[in-house]
């Protein structure tokens, strides 16, 4: 039981600046030397977005960028502490822990990475994979599939098309792109040389799961999970893995599609 | 920064270097994180729940933001003692500071056990024994509700054990006095008090309450004044040196928990927002002291309670 990389450290660190993207979501730079330069794609950090202690807990996000000491995060406004980031500005100061977790390249342990991925996404969950693109290169991204819920997610699907240009795009509603999920703008073969890389809500990537039950050790998913501590102490964010209970913070958020036991584990 | 000399204290069968100790439950065994560097201010530190056999814990969601704090419905997750002793021991030991393993009362049988297996490695300083956790039927806190069985509790695993031994109370005892005594009278060297109150928390969406065992346990600053005021009774009721721990998140907390009797505290969801804060403890108790114009932390103790 230890974690990808090192121990998180906590920061005050200062907002860099910020960008809504409309209805709610938005991307937010944080300047923070030690995480932009530590950060891989797939890890998060603990973002407190209130003072004195209240809201108390620090809100998990997934680091979407980095880039000469400053690291972004997408957001969408969901509740009170995502709430209170649409409000912060530049120079306002944020505590952060980070970066946490295994990431989509230190998940493989020695594993080379394949020739291909192919990149799969839900609203928010695009925020590791673009991160991922960044670092593969785009000669490695086989395709990019994304899908978010409609209507109010216009601006966030602009943003979308500019990140990843070529991008497959879908809704639950046809408002945006295509109707459907992004899994629809998978294959229905996954060829022998690629992997997927995906993060989204819970049912999309289940759904994932099962769309390929002989490739699963393929696909690797960054998961979502309720957590207190983001440093591997708490076990509140544990989830059913073949090999036990894992936590998600640390051990995880990525796993591979096999590892999880999807079947016991509901929210 | 302090002195070694001023923040010592020594409580219970256990020097520690500074009053500030690291409550059950919440520390990682990440090798990185029992080094001294990230433990500056650390007093001691408790090792999670510690029982016979492995233990998988509870299903379904864990943990629940609250206004100001948290509920925790865990279930003591945890390997087992023999698991402990192979794959974490030396891990603790590393943090160069006294421990306290922190031992789910069980049945008889299975706490003799177990004790048994601690007696047997050479070293480890202290038990804290956990009559107070809310997340299992039947172990745990059944055995903190009476001044009974609190009193079997303590007898069982006094005669079992040789070394320093912690009782950690709950604050759901109506009887929390009686049950310190009776604690008291049986041999424990000093009261944690306390764990975990009892809550819970409805999932409106689904109409449901979130937890599985529907109840939990209620920590971080908003028990902070529920916590003090157990301490002070407890403190009332006893002779033994008292650990306050509940909500503590600031030295003024620390120093309030001191004034009001206890000799030490345990900060646990705190840490989950900053590791900093018991170096930041520390730090607030040292500059407080030289203020109050006060020689040592142990000098706060119970001051509070003088006319
Ligand atoms: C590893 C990881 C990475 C994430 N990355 C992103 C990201 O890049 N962008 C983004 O917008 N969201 C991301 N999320 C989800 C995000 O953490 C939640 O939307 C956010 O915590 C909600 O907080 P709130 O105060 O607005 O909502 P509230 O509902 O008021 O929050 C109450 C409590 O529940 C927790 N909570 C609520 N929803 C979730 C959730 N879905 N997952 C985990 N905890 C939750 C909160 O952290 C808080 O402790 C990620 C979650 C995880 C676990
Ligand atoms: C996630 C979590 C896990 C805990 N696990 C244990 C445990 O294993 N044994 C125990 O005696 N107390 C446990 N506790 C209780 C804490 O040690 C502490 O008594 C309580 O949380 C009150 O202190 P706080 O408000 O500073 O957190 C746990 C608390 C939390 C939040
Ligand atoms: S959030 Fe605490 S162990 Fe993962």
């Amino acid at each position: 039981m230890t974690c990808g990389g090192s121990a998180p450290r906590d920061y005050e660190a200062k907002v860099a600046g910020g960008r809504a993207l409309g209805d709610g979501s938005g991307l937010l730079a944080v300047e923070c030397e030690d995480i932009a330069s530590a950060a891989e794609p797939g890890q998060f950090v603990m973002v407190r977005p209130g003072s004195c202690g209240d809201p108390f807990l620090g809100r998990p996000l997934a680091v979407a960028a980095t880039s000469g000491g400053i690291f972004k995060m997408l957001y969408r406004v969901v509740g009170r502490g995502t709430e209170l980031l649409v409000s912060k500005r530049q120079g306002d100061s944020l505590v952060v822990r980070g970066p946490i977790g295994r990431g989509f390249f230190s998940s493989r342990g020695d594993m080379p990475l394949p020739k291909k991925v192919l990149l799969a996404g839900g609203s928010v969950g695009a925020a590791p994979l673009l991160f991922a693109a960044r670092r593969l290169g785009m000669a490695k991204v086989a395709g990019v599939s994304m899908g978010v819920s409609g209507r109010g997610w216009e601006g966030f699907a602009e943003w979308l098309k500019e990140s990843f240009p070529g991008v497959a795009l879908f809704s639950d509603d046809g408002s945006v792109g295509t109707k459907g999920t992004a899994l629809d703008g998978l294959p229905c073969q996954l060829p022998a040389d690629t992997e997927i890389w995906a993060c989204g809500p819970q049912g999309m990537l289940r759904a994932l799961a099962a769309k390929y039950p002989e490739d699963r050790a393929r696909i690797r998913v960054a998961l979502e999970s309720r957590m207190a501590c983001g440093m591997g102490g708490c076990l509140g964010c544990v989830i059913p893995t073949a090999r036990g209970n894992r936590r998600v913070c640390v051990d995880g958020p990525v796993f591979t599609a096999e590892e999880v036991l999807w079947n016991e584990f509901a929210d | 920064m302090s002195s070694r000399t001023e923040m010592h204290v020594s409580i219970g069968g256990l020097n520690l270097e500074s009053p500030v100790i690291i409550a059950s439950g919440v520390w990682p065994y990440e090798a990185e994180l029992w080094s001294p560097e990230r433990l500056e201010g650390v007093g001691a530190l408790c090792t999670k729940a510690v029982s016979l056999n492995g233990r998988a814990g509870n299903k379904g969601v864990r943990v629940w933001e609250t206004p100001c704090g948290m509920l925790n419905s865990i279930g003591l997750q945890n390997g087992g003692v023999r698991s402990f002793l192979d794959d974490y021991l030396p891990l603790v030991r590393g943090a160069y500071r006294p421990f306290l393993v922190n031992l789910v009362m069980e049945s008889e049988r299975e706490v003799r056990e177990s004790i048994a297996a601690l007696a047997e490695i050479p070293g480890i300083p202290a038990i804290e024994l956990n009559i107070s956790c809310p997340n299992v039927d039947g172990d745990g806190m059944a055995w903190g509700i009476s001044a009974e069985s609190a009193a079997k509790a303590v007898r069982i695993a006094r005669s079992e054990w040789k070394g320093a031994l912690w009782v950690k109370l709950t604050p759901q005892s109506p009887d929390l006095a009686g049950v310190a005594k009776a604690a008291e009278a049986e041999g424990a060297d000093a009261l944690v008090c306390g764990n975990t109150w009892l809550g819970m928390a409805m999932d409106i969406k689904k109409k449901r309450p979130v937890f599985q065992r529907v109840v939990a346990g209620l920590s971080g600053p908003a028990v902070f004044p529920l916590a003090l005021r157990t301490v002070w009774q407890v403190c009332g009721a006893v002779k033994l040196p008292v650990i306050g721990c509940g909500g503590v998140a600031s030295w003024e907390d620390a120093t309030a928990m001191l004034l009001a009797g206890a000799s030490a505290v345990e900060v646990g969801s705190a840490l989950f927002t900053d590791f900093d804060l018991p170096r930041k403890i520390v730090a607030g108790l040292s500059t407080y002291l030289a203020e109050q114009k006060i020689d040592t932390v142990s000098g706060l103790t119970g001051l509070g309670r003088h006319e």
